[in-house]
Formats: C-alpha cells, sequence, structure tokens
C-alpha cells in the first residue's frame, strides 16, 4: 500500500490538495504509533483521525500534547487548545509526564513537523528569516518543542502547504529542527537517531536518500508536473530512477470522513491562508 | 516589580496566561524588564508594545492560528528587543537547573540545531561530551527569575492555589525557578475548599507569595474549562496593527485606557463564561 | 508497642515531653519542615511549635501533606493516617524533591542507628558493609536530604555508646561531614543545628563542627553524658545551663491536642 492509498474505497473523483495531504500523511501512522501535535496543526490533528477513522484504530493520540485519546468534534480554531481534548482519558501534564515521555525512545516516536524553511537535508527552520540572529529581516515564532523533538530520536514527518522556492531551501537560515544537518551521517555522529521520514508538500511526497540523506522525490501528486515541482524547489531533489509515480488520490471514504466528519469546518483550509 | 527585573509569565500562546497582571505592568509603565515566557503570544506583544519589555527569553512567540505576533516581530526584527531564543525543553531545563540548584540539567533536546551555539558566549548552554559513553549532551545551566507570574482557577488567602482540574501546563517550571510568586486567580476560595481536595492542589501557600483576584484574568486568552480565547479580539488587534496611529488608538482603548479589570472587560465585551467548550473566531 | 519514659525530676512531665517541647522551640516560624519514617518527636515537636510560637510554620506531613492537622498521631509517621486536614498532597517525583532539592523546605530531623560527632548518621549497617552483623532499613531519603537541607535536628531516645559513636560503620546521611569547612566545600546549604537526645541537647561548635553540650536534661551530669557518648563531648566555655522547662500550656497542648494517644512513646 503506497502513501495515501485506501483499500476498502475507491479513488476520489472529487478530491482537493489537502485532503490529499492529510491522506498522505494518515498512512504515516499505524496501531500502535503514539502521535501528539503542536499548535496550528491542523493536517497532522485531522491525519492521525483519518488514521483512526481508518487504517490504524489503534494509534494513540495525544492532542496538544496534553489530552489523550480524546473524542473531538470537529477541528476547532486551535490545535492547541480545548475542545480538541474533549473526552480526553487523561491530561498529560507538561511539566512531567509530557517531556519525560518525549525524552524516552519508546514513546512517542512519530512527530510532524511544520516550519517556514526546511532544507534539502531536512533541517526546518522556524525562528528567523535573513540577516543577523538579533536584527533579521524577519522574526518568526521560534522553535518551540521542534529544536527538542528533532534531536529526541523522533521520525520527523514534514507536511508544507505552500511548496516554493523560499520554504524549500538548499539550506535553512538557522537550523531550529535538526534534520540530517548536513546530510551523510552527520546526524548519527550526534548520536541522535530518527531523523526526517517524509516531506508532504502541496506539490509531491520527498523521502530522503538512504545514503547521502538528501530530500529525494517519491511522487508528483495528480496534475501535477516535474517541471513544476522543479520549479518550486530551492534545490534539485534526488529523483528515483525509472521516473517519479503519481501520489494516489485520496479515497471516496477519506474524502468523506475529512469533510463530514473530522473538519467540517475547513480549519485545514487556514494552513493555506497562512502561509 | 522594579524596572529591570526578569519576570516570567505563565500560559501558553493562547491559554492560562496571566493577562490582567500583564496590562498592569503596562500601565504602571514598567520598563526593561527581561520576560521569561516558555511558549507564549499576546502577553509578550502587549509588553514589547508598551515598551516595557527589553529582553524576551522564549521558546516562540505567536498568536497561533492567528498569525505572528506584531509588536514582537517588529521589535526584534530591528533589535530594539533581544529575542533569547530556547527551545521549550531546553529552556525548562535551565528553569529546572534553578529549581533544583544543580550546576546545569542535561538533555540531548537541541543537540543539532542553531540553538545551543545562540547561548555559547553567555555559557547558558555547553555542549559536552560524557566521559562515561561519549554522548554529546546539552548542558543547560541555571536561569534565575525574579518573579513568576501565573494564572489560576482558585487560590486562598493563604496562597494555596489550584489549576482545575489540574495542572497540564509548564507553569510549574517558572514557579520553582522564582524567587517570588504571584498568583492571579479567577476566585478566592476559602481554604476549605482545598483540605477537601488536597490532592487537587497546585502550588502550596509556601511557593506562593501574592495573590490577586482576576476573575477572567487569562483574557483574551482562555481559561481551560471555563472559557476559551477570545479570536475577536486577536483580529481587531491584528487588524489595528496596519498604521502606527490605528494602533496607538486601539491599545489605549481596548487595552491600556481602561482603568480598572472591569472596565477593560467592558471595553472588550467577552463572550459570557461558561462558554469554554467552543473556542471560536 | 509503646514503651515508657522516664520522669523528669522537678518538672512535672516525662523524658518524651522534654525532647518534643525542646524541639518545639527550636522552630522559627518561618520553618518549612517535612518528616521521614519513626519521627514521632519531631511530628509532635512541628505540631506543637504550630500550636505555640510559630503559627506559620509550614509542615508536610510525611514529605506529601502540606499543612495538615491530624487528629491524633498514628502509629507510622509516614502514611495516610497522618494526612488529615492537609491544603495539599504534593507529588512525590515532582513536587517534593524539587521544593527539597531548592531548599524550598528549609527543615528536616533525622536521627540514625549511629550518629557521630559531626552529625552524620548511619542507618545502613553495622559491621562490614558487605557481611553486617546487623543489616538496617537503609538511609532512605537520608543521603539525599541531607545534602540538600539547611537546618538540619537529630535525637535520639536511646543517648547511649552504641548510638554516640567516634566511627560511623557506613555514612547514611551527611551531617557536618568530617566537620570545619568540609559540608560548605562539598557547595551544601546549612548543616546540624541540635541534636536532641534522652539526657541532653547538643549544639555544634561553630569552626570544628563538633557536637558540644548545650544543656543537660534535670538530674543528669556532664559525666553521665559523657559516658553515655562514645566520643570527647565538648563543653562550652561557661556552665552547661539545665535545659529549660516545659510550660504547663506546651505540655497541656501535648497531651490533649498534638499527640493524645501518646504515639511519641514508640520511640521509646
Amino acid at each position: 500500500m503506497g502513501p495515501g492509498s485506501h483499500p476498502d474505497s475507491p479513488p476520489a473523483g472529487d478530491w482537493t490538495v489537502d485532503e490529499l495531504m492529510i491522506a498522505v500523511l494518515a498512512s504515516c501512522f499505524e496501531d500502535g504509533d503514539q502521535a501528539c501535535n503542536g499548535m496550528a496543526s491542523f493536517l497532522p490533528v485531522a491525519a492521525f483521525q483519518l488514521a483512526k477513522l481508518t487504517h490504524a484504530p489503534d494509534l494513540v493520540w495525544l492532542a496538544g500534547a496534553v489530552g489523550l485519546e480524546p473524542r473531538p468534534g470537529p477541528i476547532p480554531a486551535s490545535t492547541l487548545e480545548a475542545p480538541l481534548w474533549r473526552d480526553a482519558l487523561m491530561y498529560v501534564e507538561q511539566y512531567g509526564d509530557f517531556w519525560t515521555l518525549a525524552q524516552n525512545g519508546r514513546w512517542l516516536q512519530k512527530f510532524c513537523v511544520g516550519a517556514a524553511q526546511l532544507d534539502r537535508f531536512g533541517n526546518a527552520n522556524n525562528s528567523i528569516i535573513g540577516g543577523d540572529f538579533h536584527a533579521p529581516k524577519v522574526r518568526l515564532p521560534g522553535t518551540a518543542g521542534l529544536a527538542d523533538m528533532g534531536s529526541l530520536s523522533k521520525q520527523l514527518y514534514y507536511w508544507n502547504p505552500n511548496h516554493n522556492p523560499r520554504s524549500l531551501v538548499a539550506e535553512v537560515d538557522f537550523v531550529s529542527c535538526a534534520g540530517y544537518l548536513g546530510g551523510g551521517d552527520e546526524r548519527e555522529h550526534l548520536g541522535l537517531t530518527g531523523g526526517p521520514e517524509l516531506v508532504v508538500t502541496n506539490l509531491c511526497v520527498m523521502d530522503f536518500e538512504p545514503e547521502s540523506k538528501h530530500m529525494r522525490l517519491r511522487s508528483i501528486h495528480p496534475g501535477v508536473t516535474l517541471e513544476q515541482v522543479l520549479e518550486a524547489t530551492g534545490f534539485e531533489p534526488v529523483l528515483p530512477p525509472g521516473g517519479v509515480p503519481v501520489t494516489p488520490k485520496p479515497s471516496v471514504e477519506q474524502v468523506r470522513l475529512i469533510r463530514e466528519v473530522i473538519d467540517p469546518h475547513g480549519m485545514r483550509h487556514r494552513e493555506f491562508r497562512r502561509r | 516589580m522594579p524596572d529591570g527585573a526578569t519576570v516570567a509569565l505563565g500560559g501558553l500562546s493562547m491559554n492560562s496566561a496571566p493577562m490582567a497582571f500583564v496590562r498592569e505592568l503596562v500601565r504602571a509603565n514598567k520598563r526593561d524588564l527581561t520576560v521569561v515566557a516558555i511558549v507564549a503570544g499576546m502577553c509578550v506583544d502587549w509588553l514589547v508594545a508598551a515598551g516595557c519589555a527589553s529582553r524576551v527569553v522564549a521558546g516562540l512567540v505567536s498568536f497561533e492560528g492567528f498569525g505572528l505576533a506584531p509588536n514582537f516581530r517588529h521589535a526584534t526584527q530591528s533589535g530594539k528587543v533581544a529575542m533569547e531564543e530556547y527551545s521549550e525543553h531546553l529552556l525548562i531545563c535551565r528553569l529546572q537547573a534553578q529549581a533544583r540548584q544543580l550546576p546545569f540539567m542535561p538533555t540531548v533536546a537541541g543537540l543539532g540545531t542553531d540553538v545551543p551555539a545562540l547561548h555559547e558566549a553567555s555559557g547558558a548552554l555547553r555542549i559536552e561530551t560524557d566521559a562515561a559513553t561519549g554522548r554529546p549532551y546539552v548542558a543547560c545551566t541555571p536561569l534565575a527569575v525574579d518573579v513568576a507570574v501565573v494564572h489560576v482557577h482558585e487560590a486562598d488567602v493563604a496562597g494555596n492555589a489550584r489549576v482545575n482540574p489540574k495542572l497540564i501546563w509548564m507553569d510549574s517550571e517558572i514557579v520553582n525557578a522564582a524567587e517570588r510568586t504571584i498568583v492571579t486567580a479567577e476566585r478566592i476560595v476559602d481554604t476549605g475548599s482545598f483540605t477537601a481536595e488536597p490532592h487537587r492542589t497546585s502550588y502550596p501557600r509556601f511557593m506562593v507569595d501574592a495573590v490577586c483576584e482576576a476573575p477572567r484574568g487569562a483574557y483574551p486568552t482562555s481559561c481551560f474549562p471555563e472559557y476559551g480565547h477570545d479570536g475577536r479580539f486577536f483580529e481587531d488587534y491584528l487588524g489595528a496593527c496596519g498604521s502606527p496611529a490605528d494602533f496607538a488608538n486601539f491599545f489605549e482603548r481596548r487595552v491600556a485606557g481602561p482603568t480598572t479589570w472591569g472596565d477593560f472587560l467592558a471595553a472588550n465585551d467577552p463572550q459570557p463564561v461558561g462558554d469554554g467548550g467552543e473556542v471560536g473566531s | 508497642m509503646s514503651g515508657a519514659a522516664a520522669a523528669v525530676p522537678g518538672y512535672g512531665c516525662t523524658i518524651d515531653e522534654l525532647m518534643v517541647v525542646t524541639f518545639s522551640r527550636a522552630m522559627a516560624n518561618d520553618t518549612r519542615a517535612f518528616n521521614g519514617a519513626v519521627s514521632f518527636i519531631p511530628v509532635c515537636g512541628y505540631r506543637l511549635a504550630r500550636r505555640t510560637h510559630a503559627p506559620e510554620l509550614v509542615w508536610a506531613a510525611s514529605s506529601i501533606a502540606v499543612d495538615a492537622d491530624p487528629a491524633v498521631v498514628g502509629s507510622s509517621t509516614l502514611s495516610d493516617e497522618l494526612w488529615g486536614g492537609a491544603s495539599m498532597l504534593a507529588n512525590s517525583p515532582f513536587d517534593f524533591w524539587t521544593y527539597a532539592q531548592g531548599a524550598r523546605y528549609n527543615t528536616f530531623a533525622f536521627r540514625g542507628a549511629q550518629m557521630d560527632a559531626y552529625g552524620n548518621v548511619n542507618n545502613s549497617v553495622i559491621g562490614p558493609y558487605d557481611s553486617p552483623k546487623v543489616r538496617l532499613p537503609g538511609g532512605g531519603g537520608m543521603a539525599d536530604l541531607g545534602c540538600m537541607i539547611p537546618r538540619i535536628y537529630l535525637w535520639s531516645s536511646t543517648h547511649d555508646p552504641r548510638t554516640f559513636v567516634d566511627r560511623l560503620h557506613f555514612r547514611s546521611g551527611i551531617g557536618w561531614g568530617d566537620g570545619g569547612d568540609h559540608r560548605a566545600s562539598l557547595g551544601m546549604p546549612g548543616g546540624p543545628q541540635l541534636c536532641i537526645t534522652n539526657l541532653c541537647v547538643f549544639d555544634f561548635e561553630q569552626e570544628s563542627k563538633r557536637m558540644r553540650l548545650a544543656s543537660l536534661h534535670p538530674g543528669v551530669s556532664v559525666d553521665d553524658v559523657q559516658a553515655a557518648t562514645g566520643f570527647e563531648v565538648l563543653l562550652p566555655g561557661d556552665e552547661v545551663p539545665t535545659t529549660a522547662q516545659p510550660s504547663t500550656e506546651e505540655l497541656h497542648i501535648l497531651r490533649t491536642e498534638v499527640d493524645p494517644t501518646g504515639a511519641r512513646l514508640r520511640e521509646f
């Protein structure tokens, strides 16, 4: 089963790219995984719920890194606030429980990262753009938990709803989140396990070439050309031998669940508006 | 709160920030504050807008889904206000080293990022290697905090304080690290309310130096589960940022101008309390 | 399991009561204390101080129950019997150990099966560590808390040469360490303040940090104390005073409110 496919339901005729991205992200999470989300993470939150409603009912979701296994209603305006964690089994304390769990490699092994810049080795930047750190061209919100989760043995899944040469760059202006650093075994040398696994954008899906750890095109979304992807990318991604496959469309059932059950108010569209 | 103090604020970007207290810092025209806030938003933006803060020590400052914090952004881009950036856990580790009076707290969080190097010159963070295992780690040195300010649901006159239903955010990290702690509370209750459920007390009286009653004291951020954030305030605030004159007018009318906290609330007309489950914007 | 305590001649009370009152009077109003296992004398002392001269004193029963005010002291000082009336049950892994490490709690009392002249204690083994003659319960939190808490108090209801030894068989908890500035050089705050026994009260000589006779209980002589002590007892420059007499009010509160069932006698 490739990313985004759904065995029980035919491909949708009517779908949009946000729904495709959610379906691809959902396919990365399986029964037995634990997933948590941070702020402004509408696509990951939709993906976790989609996974739970389809192929991964035993995926454990820690909503807002607070509410364990909630049964939320429609996605609200904030992914770091009530009512996202309605009917949770437990409120996990940030100060003691969460950061202890997060530091232990056994738990919360997969983490979704959204950031303003992402580079060819999967390093992410959400701190500053351009200029000196202390007088930057653009001051972004800050690393928050990215610098932590990136170094804590997690498998990292990036989402980027606005794939362009400013957001997918050869080298980030500041490493807020450690990916494969300079590539190769540089990450390993620091004693860090895990690392970037997949990048899901509004144009394509990329993974990382195992040796060089350079970003590699894995599939292109339906209706998008290779030229468009290359033009929108600030570096040359590695191309897979034998041509680039097309990303599977979301299924009829996946689209229905996203639109009717998971996010009827369309909060996921905020991510596209914002960037 | 003397000028030049290091003040740590609780809450998150959109949750349970001690806004009533922050507004009073603005009104008192405090200067040269170092503001420590692990994950922050409007509280920092007010203090920057009013010229109270010269330094922000944080993991993140934003209005989450509403966008970037405009005054913070401009002041840090122009170099007027210094941003001392950490990740959440690196900052927590510095606070824990302070709270536990340790030379440092180790963590591998932040390794490989550019964050530790920001603090190499000051010595606040050091990358070291464990001699026995060869594993690198970040040594996070103590971060001294003069005053912590946190918002809670209930407190008694002795200073016992309760976050309802329980303490879930990182406020205790700043309380434990601070020389003094000021609690703002939605309600002042009898001590009997604590002795009836001592397992739910969040801070004991000996950790709390002062209590201020501040109903709806986290507005416009939320105070789960009693009320949600006021999305309209955030949008109006951002909408006024088009020109300095518009913003100054908005800030005076809707933030700093009203005399009492009640006047402030009246000027902003929040939704009735009890709609915390329906966060909207 | 309660024992009996000897009467204090001329004081209208028994030795346990004199020890509790002496302990209580040493507690300042800014005391923030907690207690460990089998700590009846300190527990009664904290409770009495709070009811008399130190109303603001904080006592976390069993290190858990802040401001507890149980109706009676039960058969254990480390169980929920002692938690009645608390305003907070502070969780042990995060709250308690953070408060202790940060010296938010400033007062702790411990006793050991052995204690030395510098206020170090042994509650681990008698004899060689790997083949001990007696395996004792263990230090518990002594090794930790001795390092963290600035105001340390010691007590013993069995003042004899087996308890007060020249050399501990094992140092389970640190007082003044090797004496002098040893404790300070390890970066530890404060140190032992007093040791209250069934014969006398010791304080610690400022330079050497050795136990020094501060007062003798009525009917006890310097020779009695020296004979019961396995190290040389330092004497103050002046004559050794007699331990002050408990007031009628203190005894009344102790007997009727603090410990009406006499749990403190379990230490005798």
